[in-house]
């Protein structure tokens, strides 16, 4: 404003009056013009499909330019459509009648870009497209009176029509000054470069939707500029401030506003629109030239254009300077408002500007915007010029939190989606912050933005979830399923196809599931929708299979990651749970079509994989008790054999994985009994099927023993092997008619020997299973005796030896396993018991029993013992190797319970076990053997550079489910889930702990 | 010594072997830890980075087994007999100190002095 108050008022009067002489002349040849062009329009209108094609070659342009009519009819055809590019040609051409025009368009065409010559219109037309997205244009609707509308529709289509006309008058009034018009559009060339690649045309592309022109404003300025065209009450003041600098200082940006302002003209007759825009032209003269000058464009801006200045300067850049000024003045500008009313035009157009303007700097809502902007900025997004400037400015800051949450809210749906998006960012790694946005009460309305139409908008808002879902601080997943989040995810999956979208969604959920009390939320809300969403689609899995087409495999997309991960993890919580999931339409079918196409593809060491085999497990346990129509397939002969069971043992009734203890004794009673059970192994009839099996009947098919023995002999993945081996070892438990058909059929696969390899396994757990495993196994006769003489060795060696270190460091879990299985596989058998004895097993059963400073390694070792001594025809043996009776006998420390009537106290030994298997395959992710897992190699010599690598540690859990939005990495930070639940050894650990104890 | 959880961790470590003492009924080993990750670490006196979960070495008792061999006041302890101790809890670092049935421990250690001695970068990650 200091520039205007600087000039001295004789000056301005001078170039006013100049101004006007031009004016006049100007409008009159403007008159014609129009007239012109309106006949022109008018009959261009009748032809209904003009030549169509919009890649249209140059010279083609030019001569539809040269006969109008052609022209004209183009124009009107794409008008119509939301492509705004198209429509800018057309309008270029209605002013080309005049030769200058298509010397500008060369013009264009050349200083744009040299390599294409023979650029086309179109061509231009199009990179201008991209500057105007159509998309913009519906959000920020202009009301007739030139007030954005918040969620209104567009007024496009209304006024296109009245609107393109105008162009093209206006267009030909540009023309009717020729020399004005060819240096014009020369300087526009300059200014624009190609970073605009607009020429004037172009411009006047964006008038044609109003919404262009914001468009192209809010873009470049990210929400800032949109959150300010928004806010009502500001508009009066606007145009007093922005015009009278504008009009000294800015041509440029003149013919932006104008631009924008144009469009908003009321939709009116030809006529009316007339009116409006002469008075426009004319009127502004006496506050400024500027607006003229923008509204008759080209002719007097070109000093100002030609400057270096300008060029560089985009319309970006211009308002960012007008706000400048204009905040400085805000009082002179208001009266003269209040001049202008009688102009609708003049007052649309300030209203546009003004807010603009007026927001950066003047109103206080301008913070949050800003940091928008600057959320924007940072986040690497599409970047002006002007909004580095901006940035630079110090009255720019980062706004705070509480301002981001604000914003989350805010009417305009850029500021929110860059709001949440900064907010993802922020929380990144950093529970505080999560923590904050929760107190704030950010994440209610987070969660409500997943419901935005808007794919930015939930988009962003749904990764800012992601991040604070992930985490130790289970407070935050509460705060998400207390405001709905949970259904409100599942909603969005189901509308959504954007691929990132849905990663972010079943990466939330992922993240979520790791809280306990929210499976069962899950389950309820979501279970269906992921499985027909996400699992059977990816898993390649057809209801109905078409016969002429190969079967499709598995893609291992992240989505199927994140959602198979979740599903693993919602699949421990219990009874309910496996009940939920088994009857879960499809999903049994799909998470096996996956994994035999993972076998079949050999690609069996991924996440996904893992996360199926875990769910199957997880699924596959207490099969036999829960699965409806189980009673029918208990096993006859363990039913009718109770009192035959051998009475010397008592047992407990036990629900454990064998499905009590009673039954388990029939079981092996009985193979024992009946020789001739072994020839029914071999010869499997399998309950006779009417139809093929489906959904969960599929767990316990004899079917899948190939396919977890073919991921045990592929598959490098621990936590693949640990899981396929829990799935045969719950499978092999229980005593109905299915558990010994597996039983049989991993004999008759060959799957014993797979298992006894595993048992050299590095992996604790992994040799964990699958010691449990093959005492399952055990239960059927054949497979004890197969186990007795191949497996002896192997497991004898995963035992301590006393002062000797170990091979393998074996958890003490691990140990009892193992114990027990050597337990089970002597008991009955006096030729196991020799096998143990020839593997050298006693000294080690003797030490454990003697030094071990575990109870229950103790006692399971001592079981072993005095079953071995219990087989009088070894004595002599056992007396050879220079052991006697004390030896077997339970040392002081054990003593309590072991023998009573002198046999193994079978409850005994197998209590321990059933404890742990029921939660250890009930529960997926054993936290705790995760992270010893993870420890390389023990030996690191003394002071090297030893990397230790530690992300091996891929709970199922949260894994990498946070993102940053700036590093978009695949890092997993916390390996560990909050989670308390189902570790095994946690259930010990988990008491308060010392902060300092003596070792 | 910090690190992020899930990312490789370098850093400059010594092996120290300590040979249990028997005392009485028991196997001690002459020092006593800090620490693990059910432990508020901020209260750890050791930790650079007041979020380390890790298990530190908080007192020694003099011509103990772990005086002797060497171990100090405030090392971390990386591992113990290979098994990873940087995020276990208390307890379970404990256990597998205190086993019974074994009369050694080796343990991976780090500590400022050692950090110095070599330069390492482990500045791949942003601090946060």
């Amino acid at each position: 404003m200091e520039d205007y108050d600087v000039r001295s008022a004789a000056s301005i009067l001078a170039s006013v009056k100049e101004q006007e002489a031009r004016f006049e002349q100007l409008t009159r040849a403007l008159e014609e013009e129009r007239r012109n062009v309106n006949l022109q329009l008018e009959r261009a209108n009748l032809p209904p499909n003009p030549p169509t094609s919009q890649p249209l070659p140059w010279q083609q342009v030019v001569m539809q330019e040269q006969s109008p009519s052609n022209a004209t009819s183009l124009a009107m055809m794409q008008e119509p459509q939301e492509v705004v590019e198209e429509t800018v040609t057309i309008e270029e051409d209605p002013g080309t009648p005049t030769s200058h025009v298509s010397v500008v368009t060369s013009d264009d065409g050349t200083t744009r870009r040299t390599e294409t010559k023979g650029i086309s219109a179109n061509v231009k037309v199009t990179k201008m497209v991209k500057t105007v997205t159509t998309r913009t244009v519906r959000q920020v609707p202009l009301g007739p009176d030139g007030l954005p509308l918040p969620e209104g529709t567009s007024p496009l289509g209304s006024y296109t029509d009245s609107i393109d006309r105008r162009y093209l008058k206006n267009g030909s009034d540009r023309f009717i000054t020729p020399q004005a018009t060819s240096t014009l559009t020369r300087s526009y060339n300059n200014s624009y470069n190609d970073s605009y690649g607009e020429t004037p045309e172009s411009q006047y592309i964006r008038h044609y939707g109003l919404h262009d022109g914001y468009t192209d404003l809010t873009d470049n300025y990210g929400s800032l500029s949109r959150g300010v065209n928004y806010r009502p009450p500001r508009y009066p003041y606007m145009p007093n401030s922005y015009r009278p600098e504008n009009s000294y200082t800015l041509p440029i940006r003149k013919d932006d506003y104008g631009h924008v302002a144009q469009p908003q003209v009321p939709m009116g007759s030809s006529t009316v629109d007339l009116n409006h825009s002469q008075p426009e032209r004319f009127q502004p003269e006496p506050y400024g030239l500027e607006d003229d000058r923008r509204s008759l464009g080209p002719e007097e801006e070109e000093p100002y254009e030609l400057e270096p200045d300008y060029s560089t300067a985009n319309r970006r850049t211009l308002p960012g300077a007008n706000r400048g000024r204009t905040h400085r003045e805000p009082l002179r500008d208001g009266p003269r408002v209040r001049g202008y009313p009688d102009d609708p035009i003049e007052a649309e157009l300030i209203d546009e500007r003004h807010p603009y303007i007026h927001g950066m700097y003047s109103a206080p809502l301008a913070q949050p915007e800003r940091g928008s902007m600057a959320s924007l900025d940072r986040m690497g997004g599409r970047r002006s010029p002007s909004i580095d400037s901006i940035r630079k400015d110090p009255r720019w800051r980062d706004p705070d939190l509480p301002e981001v949450i604000a914003m989350l809210g805010h009417p305009i749906d850029p500021v929110k989606s860059n709001a949440a998006a900064y907010l993802q960012h922020l929380c990144y790694e950093n529970d505080k912050i999560k923590k904050d946005v929760r107190q704030l009460k950010g994440i209610p309305v987070l969660v409500g933005l997943l419901d935005h139409p808007k794919s930015e908008v939930h988009r962003k808002a749904c990764g800012a979830l992601r991040n604070i879902s992930y985490g130790k601080d289970n407070d935050n997943k509460v705060a998400i399923k207390n405001c709905d989040g949970i259904p409100a995810l599942i909603r969005l999956l189901r509308k959504t196809n954007d691929m990132e979208v849905r990663e972010l969604i079943t990466g939330t959920l992922w993240n979520l599931s790791s809280y306990e009390p929210l499976k069962m939320v899950i389950i309820n809300h979501g279970l269906q929708t992921l499985t027909n969403e996400v699992i059977i689609p990816h898993s390649g899995w057809e209801h109905e299979p078409n016969e002429d087409s190969k079967p499709r495999d598995a893609e291992w997309t992240t989505v199927f990651k994140n959602t198979s991960g979740c599903l693993r993890n919602v699949s421990s919580d219990g009874a309910e749970a496996r009940r939920r999931l088994r009857e879960c339409e499809g999903l049994v079918d799909a998470l096996l079509h996956a994994l035999q196409s993972a076998v079949g593809k050999k690609d069996m060491d991924n996440k996904s994989v893992e996360n199926c085999v875990c769910i199957m497990r997880n699924l596959s346990y207490h099969v036999h008790k829960e699965v409806p129509g189980a009673e029918k397939y208990q096993d006859p002969s363990a039913l009718q054999a109770p009192g035959s069971a051998g009475p010397q043992r008592k047992k407990k009734d036990d629900a454990g994985c064998f499905g009590g203890k009673k039954a388990k004794e029939e079981w092996f009673n009985q193979g024992r009994k009946n020789g001739e059970n072994d020839k029914s192994y071999d010869t499997l009839d399998l309950p006779k099927r009417t139809e093929p099996s489906k959904g969960f009947e599929l767990l316990y098919q004899p079917e899948v023993v190939r396919l977890y023995l073919s991921l045990l002999t592929e598959s490098q993945n621990y936590n693949t092997l640990e899981a396929a081996a829990g799935a045969l070892q719950n499978l092999s438990a229980g005593q109905w008619t299915w558990s010994s058909y597996i039983r049989a059929t991993v004999r008759k696969e060959k799957g014993l020997p797979i298992l006894v390899e595993l048992l050299r396994s590095d992996s604790d757990k992994v040799v964990r299973a699958v010691a449990i495993a093959l005492r399952n196994l055990s239960i059927d006769r054949r497979n004890k005796d197969l186990i007795g003489s191949y497996a002896m060795r192997d497991l004898v060696s995963n035992l301590p030896s006393g002062q000797q270190r170990p091979a393998k460091n074996l958890e003490e879990d691990t140990v009892v396993a193992i114990l027990n299985t050597i337990h089970e596989i002597v008991t009955d058998s006096s030729e196991n018991a020799r096998s143990l004895i020839q593997a050298q097993a006693i000294e080690k059963l003797v030490a454990i029993n003697r030094t071990s400073q575990s109870a229950r390694e103790t006692k399971a070792a001592s079981h072993v013992l005095q079953t071995v001594w219990s087989y009088k025809e070894l004595r002599n043996a056992l007396a050879k190797d220079g052991w006697n009776k004390s030896h077997f006998q339970l040392t002081v420390t054990a003593t309590p319970k072991a023998t009573k009537n002198g046999k193994p106290g079978y409850d005994d030994t197998t209590l321990p076990l059933m404890e742990k298997n029921q939660d250890g395959y009930s529960t997926i992710d054993q936290r705790d053997k995760d992270c010893k897992y993870k420890t390389g190699d023990g030996s690191v010599d003394l002071t090297e550079r030893e990397p230790l690598k530690m992300f091996t540690f891929s709970i199922a859990r949260h894994s990498d489910n946070e993102r940053s939005v700036r590093n978009d990495t695949n890092r997993k930070h916390y390996i560990r889930s909050n989670r308390p639940a189902v570790s095994l050894v946690d259930a010990c650990d988990v008491k308060p702990q010392p902060v300092d104890s003596w070792v | 010594m910090s690190f992020v959880p899930g990312q490789p961790v370098t850093a400059v470590v010594e092996r120290v072997e300590i040979q249990k003492l028997r005392q009485g009924e028991n196997l001690i080993l002459g020092f006593s830890i800090g620490g693990g990750i059910d432990q508020d670490p901020g209260q750890n006196p050791f930790s650079e980075d007041k979020s380390d979960k890790g298990i530190y070495v908080t007192r020694i008792s003099p011509k103990g087994p772990a005086d002797l061999a060497g171990l100090k006041m405030g090392d971390k302890i990386m591992q113990v007999n290979g098994w990873d101790m940087t995020m276990v809890t208390h307890d379970q670092a404990r256990k597998k100190l205190t086993k019974k049935r074994e009369d050694v421990v080796r343990l991976l250690v780090t500590r400022k002095s050692l950090e110095e001695a070599v330069k390492h970068s482990k500045c791949s990650y942003p601090k946060h």
